[in-house]
């Protein structure tokens, strides 16, 4: 498994509990698919919280609505950027 | 329907342009802003924002930062030296929330150092300190308060209940509101620039503004309130609806209230934060709304930055100064007006006659407030007072017992209900992923108004929700703020700030049932639920569809102990509410409902007289009453005994008195517990053995008296010939 695809496993579960989805779990969760609006019913308000999560988990700000928009189209493109912006690991 | 204005005897602002009219009118005319670096705390590096802080705020230190910016602003609206109002309507969403986080950070907080944390605190005490003795109201919804405030206190003047309202709004910059908007991305970085192709968002700001509002001009009249509309979007809990229905829903309703024509509007002064969302559904609902022919228009949030619950009393206040000086203010931070809204604001302020200024207040929960602010000549002939009858066509409450059912078993039985409710079994008909974020408080909510409705036997969208709660979303706020302290004021969850407002529950009770009526939360301590059936009686519509009122109250381990001292004195935690369905049209079986009264229980000898005077006198309360349901919180039990005792003998009333708090337990909604078992009483002719001594008490047709004792004294009569 790529480090990207790792990371799409990791947030999903992480999603799934941050955001409390009812009814939702990993293997429905799809890498292209639409993420706010979509069948998981995430919406502007969770972004946010993922936000706050993303933050905390990796280190990474997403702090305006533009780059949102971006960052949170699918989960390929959440975690690519995770991915691309994370800080290097202290070895 | 063309109704009466409602004069501005006199009026104060304090903002971050500055104390009083004259420096706030001075700003205005130079288009200055306000804006610039927090003081107040220091949030860390990457988290400093502009904002509207006010400058030196007098005052007792240890009184919290609202109460001081209301006593401010109030001070100035009464200089005229007038006589005491009536009553006192307060718009706010913190209360006294500044010192209580300051407080918690610090892990300094105790009950005796909280006494000012209630949001009804701040109308408390300025009617304390102006003499007030009749109802200090509260109205929490969010960013629309301060308007709502005055709508609210507009109709209990016309509807003859006061002659003098003090109404305004408060709120000061706290920790709470500033990371919860911040995490909600609805911060500017650079200040806010409403209407703006590159505005990024909000400027938070504080301040408040009081305003004398009377049924006669008095000497020096400074404008009148011709009408004001409420509205709900009932769409999301935070974002505006994307086509502005609830914005252009409120504005009609005040228009028509005033019985204007949009044509009669000579300047629209705007919600306008300087959100995204918000400014385009504001401009999406103008152009609905006016078509063509747009007033000049602007919003001065870019000067003052948004005071949330302060900004529509201010901007109401600022009305009265267009209208009274011939101006038409800036907008204070657009350079580039977006062209996707179409708009064209006035860049600069401008010096001309304003007749008619409609000024704008949207906020969370969908909850909407418009104004109509003219010259204090514009006075149609004045209609009759009115009190609407309102009956009660279904209750519920929840209880540690369960539901109405379960509750009136556990009482038949001999029991209590003291405890937590359980929200549970009501609530499976709502879709879980409407539930997916529901905490306590709004759970409780929705349980009540699910359960009235459906005992109502309907199934539409009431025609408005009025929820009291004396402390609002505990779960939320205390989540919330633990995180942002546990983290060195790093994260802040969006979810819980939307969560923690006082009007979370009734936005979401909207969003459930398409309520897109009136949509009002009050809160006042363990008079919140009365306050909110007195909002209902003033606002509801009065065509005769029914309207949700309810009293809901969360425990949470930690606050409620420290905010509530009836809570610190009792044994058990406990919580739960009630919920009436009420509707202006008579239907068979329905007992009537009144609100008689509210008044200050403390430094007022004389309340229990005045509310034996307002239940009609001692022979018509000794011929109506058939029980007393009283509600003796345990923080005033003395106080609370005296006051029964004093009532008693004041009207020579022998009717059994059932201490209702000794079975539902201590919590501030207890007493809408109360009412809606008194209507299940009423309807059943009487009360069961366990609660009237040992023997079942037939009410033969006499109504029941709900009595709040205490601090606050209320009185509600249900039922009765």
């Amino acid at each position: 498994m790529s480090a990207v695809e790792t990371l799409i496993e990791e947030l999903k579960i992480k999603i799934i509990d941050v955001l409390d989805l009812p009814d939702v779990t990993p293997a429905d969760m799809d890498r292209d698919a639409r993420l706010i609006g979509g069948p998981a019913g995430i919406d502007s308000i969770d972004v946010l919280e993922m936000v706050m999560m993303i933050e905390k988990e990796y280190g990474i700000r997403i702090d305006n609505q533009e780059l949102g928009r971006e960052v949170f189209a699918t989960l390929g493109t959440l975690a690519e950027y995770i991915h691309q912006n994370r800080p290097e690991p202290a070895r | 329907m063309r109704e009466a204005p409602v004069f501005i005897a006199g009026m104060g602002i304090v903002s971050p342009l500055g104390r009083g009219l004259a420096q706030t009118l001075a700003a205005l005319e130079n288009n200055t802003t306000g804006i610039s670096g927090l003081t107040l705390f220091t949030p860390p590096a990457d988290r400093r924002l502009p904002v509207g802080e006010v400058r030196s705020v007098s005052g007792p230190a240890d009184l919290p930062r609202t109460h001081r910016l209301a006593r401010m602003a109030a001070d100035e609206a009464m200089a005229g030296g007038t006589a005491a109002p009536d009553a006192v309507v307060v718009g706010t969403t913190t209360g006294g929330m500044g010192k209580t986080e300051t407080l918690l950070r610090k892990k300094a907080a105790r009950p005796n150092l909280l006494t000012h944390h209630g949001t009804g605190t701040v109308a408390e005490d300025i009617a304390a300190r102006f003499g007030c003795t009749g109802p200090a109201l509260t109205v929490s919804t969010a960013c629309s308060s301060g308007a709502a405030a005055v709508k609210l206190a507009l109709e209990m003047i016309r509807s003859g209940r006061a002659r003098r309202v003090l109404a305004g709004g408060a709120d000061s910059l706290c920790r709470l509101t500033y990371y919860g908007f911040n995490a909600l991305q609805l911060l500017d970085p650079d200040g806010a620039r409403p209407l703006d192709e590159s505005r990024r968002g909000m400027s938070l700001a504080e301040g408040a503004a009081m305003l004398l509002l009377a049924a006669e001009p008095g000497p020096s009249p400074v404008a009148a309130v011709l009408g004001g509309g409420l509205s709900c979007d009932a769409w999301h809990p935070a974002a505006p609806h994307p086509e502005g229905r609830g914005a252009r829903a409120a504005m009609r309703a005040a228009l028509a209230d005033a019985g204007i024509a949009p044509g009669r509007v000579d300047y629209v002064s705007l919600h306008g934060t300087g959100t995204p969302d918000n400014d385009l559904s504001e401009a999406r609902a103008l152009h609905a709304l006016f078509g063509r022919r747009l007033p000049p228009l602007s919003s001065i949030k870019g000067a003052t930055g948004h005071g949330l619950a302060a900004a529509g009393a201010i901007e109401t206040a600022v009305a009265a100064l267009c209208v009274r000086h011939g101006l038409v203010p800036g907008n204070p931070g657009c350079r580039r007006p977006d062209p996707r809204l179409g708009l064209s604001p006035l860049k600069r302020p401008r010096r001309q006659p304003v007749g008619c200024v409609l000024s704008n207040s949207f906020g969370f929960g969908g909850n909407n407030a418009a104004l109509v602010i003219s010259g204090p000549d514009a006075a149609p002939a004045a209609s009759a007072p009115s009190h609407r009858r309102l009956y009660v066509v279904g209750s519920a409450c929840l209880t540690a017992a369960g539901d109405t059912a379960g509750t009136l078993q556990a009482l038949a039985a001999g029991g209590g209900c003291a405890g937590r409710a359980v929200p549970a079994a009501a609530l499976e008909a709502v879709p879980a992923r409407r539930r997916r974020r529901l905490g306590r408080f709004p759970a409780l909510a929705l349980a009540l108004a699910l359960g009235a409705r459906e005992d109502a036997g309907d199934s539409g969208p009431p025609a408005g929700v009025f929820l009291g709660t004396a402390w609002g979303a505990l779960s939320e706020t205390g989540r919330f703020l633990d995180e942002l302290f546990e983290s060195g004021e790093k994260f802040a969850s969006p979810t819980a700030f939307v969560g923690s407002v006082h009007n979370a529950a009734a936005g979401q009770v909207a969003l459930l049932m398409d309520a897109r009526g009136p949509n009002v939360t009050t809160s006042g301590g363990d008079g919140s639920f009365e306050q909110a059936l007195l909002a209902a009686a003033c606002l509801a519509p009065g065509r005769g569809e029914p309207v949700l009122v309810a009293g809901v109250d969360e425990h949470h381990e930690t606050l409620s102990p420290l905010f509530d001292p009836s809570v610190a004195h009792g044994e058990n935690a406990a919580d739960g509410g009630g919920a009436l369905y009420l509707s202006a049209a008579a239907r068979p079986g329905a007992p009537a409902v009144a609100p008689v009264f509210i008044g200050a229980g403390r430094g007022n000898p004389a309340v229990i007289a005045a509310m034996i005077r307002a239940l009609g006198g001692p022979e018509r309360i000794r011929a109506r009453c058939g029980a007393l349901m009283v509600g003796i919180p345990a923080a005033h039990r003395a106080a609370g005994r005296r006051q029964l005792d004093e009532f008693r003998e004041g009207c020579g009333l022998t009717a059994p008195v059932i201490d209702y708090r000794r079975w539902t337990g201590e919590f501030g909604a207890a007493s809408a517990v109360a009412a809606a078992l008194a209507v299940r009483f009423i309807r059943r002719g009487g009360l069961p053995a366990p609660l009237c001594g040992g023997t079942a008490l037939e009410l033969g047709g006499r109504s029941i008296l709900v009595l709040g004792l205490g601090a606050t004294v209320t009185a509600l009569e249900i039922g009765g010939p």
